[in-house]
């Protein structure tokens, strides 16, 4: 700990000697266009969440002119937003099938993790080396089949079919084999010693002692869900049973969409995942790095 | 050392941790992928599908549809990955100095876009590329445009719209991959590299670059993949049509439109899905020969 | 009777056989130490043992019963891990009463066996706290804790004081050896450090290769090692080793030349003398190196490097000719500035080995 706030103050000091020693002006000029840069990508990044925001509180008519300061129409844009949605209903399939997904992605995928990497083979890493090449098959080659399945099955327009295909998840099983090659094995092995079956294992030493590594999976799981379209779109087709995403889009692809109430609807569906990002900063980055490190 | 056989136990108990996940696969992606293969030499309306060998790939070279969402696709990867690629890195070398000021806040700012939906986006983007809307209003009060801008309704600058907010959704994300990357670089070997007298440009082009390579690798083949399956904000943007006159339709929004919504065409839509898996695989394919070839002559 | 026994026990990793056919019969109460280099197979053998690498042939014994196949849990078995492997989302309490708690034990019997275990081990303070709070020492001290709560036949210990600071290994090292005296169980520990092995063990085995070297008693090692091995690898600093040929051959005696020690010759005592001409290795440990005139033979040396530990002192000194040796005089701490010096050797503290590494007697 000290150590290492020594070593940054060495570190800083020796670039304030260089400021002080090399071509300063040169220095400071190129300092200067850093930070013009770095404030014009953040005003950039963050302007359209302002404009989400001060949309919502505008009318339509007034968006689509530019205006870009807040408005009066916030009750308006609601009423119409509540009016046109049931948004309880909508809310909570969003919600339902969210979270649904997510504790069976991370069980199906942390289980499939620790195996491949607890029990190496020479068939299961085979199989691995497998699996990671169909990472990169996209979606579009898969989807047409796949709904033919479930509409064969009968199941289409049910959470099942929504949830069940993305529920083993390649990239994270992946993610959690990376991440159990760092969970001691001499931690196994004394656990075995203490008498505990392999699922025993899991369930008390790995899953605690890992839980940094779900709670990062989870918030990329989550918002990989909550923010699903492509799939849904083709498998939800009645009302009463799209997700918030669906819903949206079909608003913004009217002739005319009514913008206020629209981003007022996208401030909504926006806001769950936007507070998990400002709760959970650090995990959220985390499980974005995931499966590089 | 040799890798540990195990005892039959253990294999039994290997295979018990896999399996909700390998028979998960196989049943959800494995058997569909194999299905929309034999689907892809199939033609036909509907279900009534009969084998047509080759007659799918002949009919992709002479639909003038498929041929633009090829091109459209390609053009949104030759120009967007390397833009955004080239922003990321240059962010995250100015933000990897531990010296400048509101770091935290900058790196905060510039990952925000990661946090929306690609729909939710696409809808704030669709209403602030209005004709009369904020960015016009904006560009023409610096008098960079003299008149506005039809975003939706001019084929060249709908792409153009559409490669500004991908640029936007996902150049913070990669630099996050960058900025890890950097700070898991050594700082004393710029520390070395100072004390040799290695001025600040070859520090990043011999060491930065270099070092950075597995992660731009990676992060290049991610963005190509994404490109290629480019569908939720170009079906927002364009409510499906990929307009105007298919100036911005993707492979993935075609297929889609072939199976959903046309007279569904299952055999056909299936082919041009498996031209995206031969085009990632071929793209995937020469960037790795690329970073070998670099590596070898460096 | 012994209460420990392996019989012709291997392992093997597909055709990578690391343990060749161990024979071994450890008596119960032992302190027994497995040393040897690294890749040696020490660790593997304990770790079977311990029932955490499954036996690819042979029997493995304890009590007297056969445990090849029984689960690690089940043998009477506990073990120390170098790294202490203590769950870290467990209290001190919880780590130490959790093999208990899978046993099917009683909440209160718990309570009672891990308060005990604190006690041998002063650890009632810590009780509380999870492994992140704690020193490495205390940490070693859980892991051992953890180890005694369960009350085993045989302790087994991987490497455990060599995450430790040089200060700490040497006090946790005199806190297992008075815990061996406390509890009176059988205890199989594994290191690659001799003088842990030398201060520990009641019996200590020597590996090497997955084969077992010499089983002795730490002195009996140091005094009279069957091979070169045991020679070099037991005792600090190590023996020096001096190239040899045999140039006479009388009865019970043979006499050699120190080919790259300008020929010195010196006579020992030996039953059964090697063929006059072959090339044999003369063994001396640095401590046996007297003054000029006052052994057997004298050798003439060049001082390279003189280390003065006050006690006493070590000389790095060579010949001329490639050979390093290490003398150990505590009297030649005077010689500081000398370059050169002429050390004696006793025929009676020499060792002399064959071609092939063993001993001749």
């Amino acid at each position: 700990m000290t150590s290492t706030t020594m070593a940054e103050n060495t570190a800083s000091a020796a670039t304030k000697v260089g400021l002080a020693t090399g071509a300063a002006p040169f220095r400071l000029i190129r300092r200067g266009l850093v930070y013009l840069l770095l404030s014009i990508a953040a005003f950039i990044s963050v302007f359209p969440f302002y404009w989400m925001v001060v949309g919502a509180t505008n009318p339509s008519a007034e968006i689509i002119k530019g205006k870009a300061t807040l408005g009066g129409s916030l009750l308006t844009n609601a009423a119409t937003f509540f009016a046109q949605v049931d948004a309880p209903r909508i809310f909570f399939n969003s919600a339902f099938i969210a979270v649904i997904a997510t504790a069976l992605t991370l069980a199906i995928s942390s289980l499939a993790g620790y195996g491949f990497e607890m029990f190496r083979s020479r068939v299961r890493e085979r199989i691995f080396g497998l699996l990671l090449l169909l990472l990169s098959i996209p979606f579009a080659a898969m989807m047409v089949p796949l709904f033919v399945m479930f509409s064969q099955a009968k199941l289409v327009n049910t959470y099942v079919a929504v949830i069940l295909p993305t529920v083993a998840s390649i990239f994270i099983i992946f993610y959690f084999r990376q991440a159990t090659k760092a969970f001691p094995s001499e931690l196994r092995d004394a656990a075995k010693i203490d008498g505990l079956k392999e699922w025993q294992i899991f369930l008390f030493v790995y899953l605690p002692v890992m839980r940094s590594t779900y709670a990062a999976a989870t918030i990329i799981v989550f918002m990989a869900n909550w923010n699903n379209y492509l799939w849904p779109l083709i498998v939800l087709q009645t009302a009463e049973n799209k997700t918030i995403t669906l819903i949206l889009s079909a608003l913004t692809s009217a002739y005319t969409p009514d913008y206020g109430m629209i981003l007022f609807g996208t401030v909504l569906a926006t806001l769950p995942t936007l507070i998990i990002f400002f709760l959970l900063q650090r995990r959220f980055v985390e499980g974005m790095l995931g499966a590089v490190k | 050392m040799a890798q540990a056989r195990l005892d039959r136990r253990d294999q039994i108990t290997g295979w018990a941790f896999i399996a909700p996940a390998l028979i998960l696969l196989g049943l959800f992606m494995i058997y569909p992928i194999v299905w929309s293969l034999w689907m892809s030499f199939q033609v036909g309306k509907g279900m009534n599908l009969s084998f047509g060998g080759f007659a799918n790939i002949m009919r992709l070279t002479k639909d003038p549809v498929f041929l633009r969402a090829l091109g459209n696709t390609f053009t949104f990867f030759i120009v967007q990955v390397p833009i955004m690629i080239v922003l990321a890195l240059l962010f995250a070398v100015a933000l990897n100095d531990s010296t400048l000021r509101f770091r935290g806040l900058f790196r905060t700012a510039i990952f925000l876009p990661c946090v929306t939906s690609l729909i939710a986006y696409s809808t704030v983007f669709k209403s602030m590329f209005a004709t009369d809307g904020i960015i016009n209003e904006a560009l023409m009060a610096v008098h960079l445009i003299g008149a506005p801008i039809g975003w939706f309704s001019d084929p060249f600058w709908a792409k153009v719209a559409i490669i500004l907010a991908i640029t936007w959704r996902w150049t913070g994300y990669n630099m996050i991959f960058y900025l890890a990357a950097l700070q898991n670089i050594d700082r004393s070997i710029y520390e070395a590299a100072r004390i040799d007298g290695v001025p600040a440009w070859a520090r990043f082009r011999y060491l930065t670059i270099p070092m950075l390579k597995p992660v731009i690798l990676f992060t290049t083949v991610i963005s190509t993949i994404g490109t290629l399956q480019l569908f939720d904000e170009v079906y927002n943007f364009t409510a499906g049509n990929g307009g105007p006159s298919d100036s911005t339709i993707t492979l993935s929004l075609y297929i889609y439109n072939l199976t959903f919504k046309f007279m569904p065409s299952f055999g056909y839509s299936a082919t041009v899905s498996w031209v995206i898996v031969v085009v990632v695989g071929i793209l995937s394919f020469l960037q790795f020969l690329v970073a070998r070839d670099r590596r070898r002559s460096a | 009777m012994s209460h420990l026994t392996l019989k012709a026990v291997r392992k093997s990793y597909g055709s990578v056989e690391v343990i060749k056919g161990i024979d071994l019969a450890i008596k119960a109460k032992e302190f027994v130490v497995f040393v040897g280099p690294s890749g040696c197979g020490k660790s593997t053998l304990l770790r079977m043992i311990a029932g955490l690498e499954h036996i690819s042939g042979g029997d493995l014994e304890i009590g007297g019963k056969r445990m090849n196949d029984v689960d690690p849990s089940k043998r009477g078995i506990a073990m120390v891990f170098q790294s202490y492997a203590l769950y870290p989302h467990m209290t001190v309490r919880e780590n130490m009463g959790f093999a208990l708690r899978f046993a099917g034990v009683a909440k209160e019997q718990i309570a009672k066996q891990v308060a005990e275990a604190a006690r041998i081990l002063a650890l009632e303070p810590l009780l509380d706290r999870v492994p992140k709070e704690l020193s490495g020492g205390q940490r070693q001290r859980v892991a051992i804790g953890r180890a005694i709560v369960r009350n085993p036949q045989v302790f087994l210990f991987d490497e455990p004081l060599s995450n430790l600071d040089a200060e700490l290994r040497v006090h946790m090292r005199i806190e297992i050896a008075r815990l061996h005296k406390e509890l009176q169980t059988t205890m199989i520990y594994v290191t690659h450090d001799q003088v842990e092995a030398m201060t520990l063990a009641d019996t200590i085995v020597v590996l090497r290769d997955g084969l077992v070297e010499q089983v002795g008693k730490p002195l009996e090692l140091y005094d009279n090692p069957s091979n070169q091995f045991v020679a070099g690898f037991i005792g600090s600093p190590r023996m020096n080793f001096m190239a040899a040929k045999v140039v006479e051959a009388g009865s019970g005696t043979v006499t050699v030349a120190l080919t790259k020690q300008g020929n010195v010759r010196i006579t020992l005592p030996l039953t059964a003398a090697p063929a006059i001409g072959s090339d044999v290795t003369l063994g001396v440990r640095p401590e046996h190196f007297g003054l000029a005139a006052a052994g057997d033979a004298d050798l003439a040396v060049n001082v390279d490097v003189a280390e003065h530990l006050g006690a006493t002192s070590y000389l790095y000194a060579n010949t001329g000719t490639g050979e390093q040796l290490i003398i150990e005089r505590e009297e030649l701490r005077n010689e500081l500035g000398k370059e050169s010096l002429t050390v004696s050797i006793r025929a009676a503290n020499s060792y002399l080995f064959d071609n092939s590494g063993q001993r001749l007697r």
